[in-house]
C-alpha cells in the first residue's frame, strides 16, 4: 500500500498543504515558450504523450488535480443530488481519494490501487491532525493563503506519523 | 443489479447515446447530458496526466454514495459510461457485452454514421433485453 501525495484546497480554491510522498515518475510536460519553435511546442501541447522541456510544476499539479476533483464533484451534484460527492476514483494506475468538510475544506489523497476505504483515515487527518494543529493554533490566520499557518511542524510531524505505519515507503 | 443508466461519448467527447434504465436518478434536461459528457470527457483526460505513475489511463470507476460510475473506454476513443448501484459487481463485464451489442447492432449498421447520434431500434431493443435480463 503506498500513499503518493496528499493535498489540502481550502474554500478559496487554492491549495494550501502539499506532501508528496513517493513520486517515481514526474510527468515531463512543455511549458509554453516564449521563443523560436513555438509551433513545435503547440503541436507538441495538441494531445500526444508528454514530450516535455520541463517537469510539471507542484503548482500546475495543484491546479489539475483541485480541477478534477471541482468538475467530478459537479457531476455527482448533477446526478445525484445536492449533498452528494464523491469518495474515489480509479485509474489503471492510482486511485484518488477524496473528503470534503462541511467548511468546504477539501482533502485528496494519491494511492496505488491496493489501498481500500481511505476515508476513515482522511477523516482522521481532519479531526486529529487539522483540527488540532491548525484550527487549534491560536497564532494562525484565518484565511490560510498561500499556505500560511498549515505548514506548521506540529502538522507535518503528526501527519508523518500517522501516516507512516499505514503505509510502506520504498 | 441495478443499472441505472448508460452514455455513449465519440472521440470529441460529444454524447452519441443516453438511455435511462431506472427512475433513481434525477431527470437532466438535453443540454445537462451534453454538458456532463463533455466535463467527464475533459476530467478523464487530465486524470491520465495527474497520474503519478506514467502511462495511466483516465478515470475507471468513479464512487460515490448514490452510484458508481464505470467508464470504458475503446481502442477507438469511444467511452461507455455505466452509472449502477453502489455495491454493483460486474460492471465490467455488463460494459464488455454492451460494447459487443454496440459493435453488433450499431457499427455494422451500414445506415449508421459513425460519431453520430445512435438511432438503430435493434441496439435499443436488445440493450433493453439484456439490462433486464440481469440478475
Amino acid at each position: 500500500m503506498t500513499i503518493y501525495s496528499f493535498w489540502i484546497f481550502d474554500r478559496h480554491c487554492e491549495c494550501i498543504y502539499h506532501k508528496d510522498y513517493k513520486r517515481p515518475y514526474r510527468q515531463l510536460r512543455s511549458k509554453p515558450d516564449l521563443g523560436s519553435d513555438s509551433i513545435d511546442e503547440k503541436k507538441q501541447q495538441s494531445g500526444g504523450p508528454p514530450t516535455g522541456k520541463g517537469p510539471l510544476s507542484v503548482d500546475d499539479d495543484a491546479k489539475l488535480v483541485f480541477g478534477v476533483v471541482f468538475s467530478l464533484r459537479n457531476i455527482v451534484t448533477k446526478l445525484a443530488g445536492e449533498k452528494e460527492s464523491f469518495f474515489v476514483f480509479r485509474t489503471s494506475k492510482y486511485k484518488l481519494h477524496f473528503y470534503e468538510t462541511q467548511t468546504n475544506l477539501r482533502f485528496v489523497m494519491i494511492t496505488d490501487l491496493k489501498v481500500d476505504g481511505i476515508r476513515p483515515i482522511l477523516e482522521q487527518i481532519h479531526a486529529g491532525l487539522y483540527v488540532e494543529y491548525i484550527i487549534k493554533n491560536p497564532l494562525s490566520p484565518v484565511e490560510h493563503t498561500n499556505g500560511v499557518g498549515v505548514n506548521n511542524e506540529l502538522f507535518s510531524l503528526g501527519l508523518d506519523r500517522f501516516l507512516r505505519p499505514l503505509s510502506i515507503f520504498e | 443489479m441495478v443499472v441505472y443508466s448508460l452514455y455513449i461519448l465519440n472521440k470529441a467527447a460529444g454524447l452519441i447515446y443516453q438511455r435511462d434504465f431506472n427512475e433513481s436518478l434525477k431527470r437532466l434536461s438535453s443540454n445537462d447530458y451534453l454538458v456532463l459528457s463533455g466535463t467527464f470527457h475533459a476530467v478523464y483526460a487530465i486524470a491520465s496526466q495527474i497520474s503519478p505513475v506514467p502511462s495511466s489511463s483516465g478515470i475507471e470507476v468513479l464512487e460515490t454514495e448514490k452510484f458508481r460510475l464505470q467508464c470504458f473506454q475503446t481502442l477507438t476513443g469511444t467511452k461507455f459510461l455505466l452509472i449502477s448501484e453502489p455495491r454493483q459487481q460486474n460492471t465490467d463485464a455488463i460494459l464488455r457485452r454492451i460494447y459487443e451489442l454496440y459493435s453488433d447492432y450499431v457499427i455494422k449498421n451500414p445506415f449508421y454514421q459513425i460519431e453520430m447520434p445512435v438511432r438503430c431500434e435493434l441496439f435499443d431493443r436488445h440493450l433493453a433485453t439484456y439490462i433486464r435480463g440481469i440478475p
